[in-house]
């Protein structure tokens, strides 16, 4: 059972409960075993079984359409910050980093509260290390989506996290 | 360019998607721009915190074993009903509906009852025992070497079988100890491997197909032209597998997929 770990995480970004994310790898697995004429041996296995389990979350699970237009402001980009916004007065230093690190079961909570056609770029190139073609191919959409959603979805993700940031560094300010 | 103009490229330039004219244009605006240049660091950094945050989510074990399970997944079983059915059909023709099922219960459940109990049996000792050794509550044979260990098996059973052997030596793996348990009448050899933070028990035992679990998921693998029988409890995983009149099974709490794998690719058909 090749990229089980792999299916499971974007399940579980989409389905968002986790006895449901895993009906959905199970039946991913059914799924790829009754059509697995159509992989082509030397291809990508791990696309091909995303995309089987993206289609099935979205023929049976999900029913809103895949993808609302870039132009929707589904986010209001003009209350929030993010680090195109300013730049530090000082430079911020490698301390920035180790801030970042203590968010990593954070980062898991943010994930889920964004909107969906943000969050699946994310999931898929930057968790399953997936190039920007094989995202747009898993997801049937133009690859230039791909690059939007990326560059406004890590934006957003962002916002959310510097929310903590600043919680971070105001309590090292009083020590 | 312009720092609105620059905001997506930066993001290609973060997942190395930029064509070469576009990332020495990204790089020069990048060079005069403050701004920018932090919010690719930014980025950066963040995506290998997002990347950092998926490697720690991984699939909880029963999924795998409620997968391998699935009949729909693994649906080739030897041996199944289908075989003898051929032989029922044309009987019940014969014999009143009553009178057969009459025959059934006497001759069908008892046999089914002893069957499923004498795999559970197996496998309850194999986990226990795993347990002990784990512990270190199991008596072991130690030996100066794989092939006097074997020997020395070999003699608590009079010769009438050999323990399975894996060679696990590209893992780092060997044999460490061995030991004689008895289940229900029938000597079984047990094997333990260990090395490089691993820890494997083989256990080896007369026996047929029969002895695996009822709840084993089973694999045909067509390249040997041999069944595997995987089943877990508590977190601790086994593969069973026939070879000629001799029994094995591999226990460990490595991933049964990985396991399964391995046994199906140490192992050589009778």
């Amino acid at each position: 059972m090749a990229h089980l770990d792999h299916l499971y995480r974007v399940a579980l970004y989409l389905a968002k409960e986790p006895d449901e994310a895993q009906d959905l790898v199970q039946e991913t697995y059914v799924r790829a075993l009754a059509s697995y004429e159509q992989f082509t041996p030397g291809s990508n296995m791990k696309a091909w079984l995303t995309r089987i389990l993206h289609n099935f979350f979205f023929d049976n699970y999900h029913q809103k359409k895949r993808w609302i237009s870039v132009e929707d402001n589904s986010v209001d980009e003009e209350e929030a910050s993010d680090y195109w916004e300013k730049i530090p007065a000082e430079n911020p230093g490698p301390e920035s980093h180790i801030l970042l690190k203590e968010l990593n079961a954070k980062i898991a909570d943010v994930l889920r509260k964004i909107p969906e056609e943000f969050r699946s770029p994310i999931i898929l190139v930057d968790m399953g290390d997936f190039s920007y073609a094989e995202a747009a191919e898993i997801l049937s959409c133009p690859l230039g989506t791909i690059r939007s959603r990326l560059s406004r979805g890590r934006r957003l993700v962002y916002r959310y996290l510097k929310e903590y940031v600043d919680i971070q560094e105001k309590m090292r300010e009083k020590k | 360019m312009k720092c609105e103009e620059a905001q997506e490229l930066v993001t290609a330039l973060v997942d190395k998607e930029l064509s070469d004219p576009e990332r020495s244009a990204v790089e020069s605006h990048l060079r005069d721009c403050p701004r920018c240049q932090w919010a690719y660091e930014q980025e950066g950094a963040l995506k290998r915190e997002i990347r950092l945050a998926g490697e720690n989510l991984r699939a909880p074990g029963s999924l795998r074993v409620r997968i391998l399970s699935d009949r729909r997944v693994f649906p080739e079983r030897v041996g199944s009903a289908q075989g003898w059915k051929d032989y029922v059909w044309p009987i019940q023709h014969i014999f009143r509906p009553a009178l057969v099922v009459a025959l059934l219960l006497i001759f069908t459940v008892p046999m089914v009852y002893w069957l499923n109990h004498r795999g559970q049996s197996i496998f309850l000792t194999a986990l226990e025992t795993y347990d002990m050794i784990l512990r270190g509550d199991l008596p072991m044979t130690k030996a100066k070497n794989t092939q006097e260990l074997k020997e020395q098996l070999i003699r608590a059973v009079d010769g009438k079988f050999a323990p399975m052997e894996y060679d696990l030596s590209s893992m780092k793996v060997r044999p460490v100890g061995g030991a004689v348990r008895e289940v229900e009448g029938r000597k079984m050899l047990v094997t333990v491997y260990e090395g490089n933070g691993l820890s494997f028990t083989c256990f080896t035992f007369l026996g047929t197909e029969k002895d695996a679990p009822k709840n084993a998921a089973v694999f045909f693998d067509r390249e040997k032209r041999m069944n595997f029988y995987a089943f877990s409890s508590g977190g601790v995983h086994a593969v069973l597998h026939r070879e000629g009149d001799v029994i094995c099974i591999l226990v460990s709490k490595m991933p049964i997929d990985a396991l399964l794998a391995l046994a199906r690719g140490k192992v050589q058909p009778s």
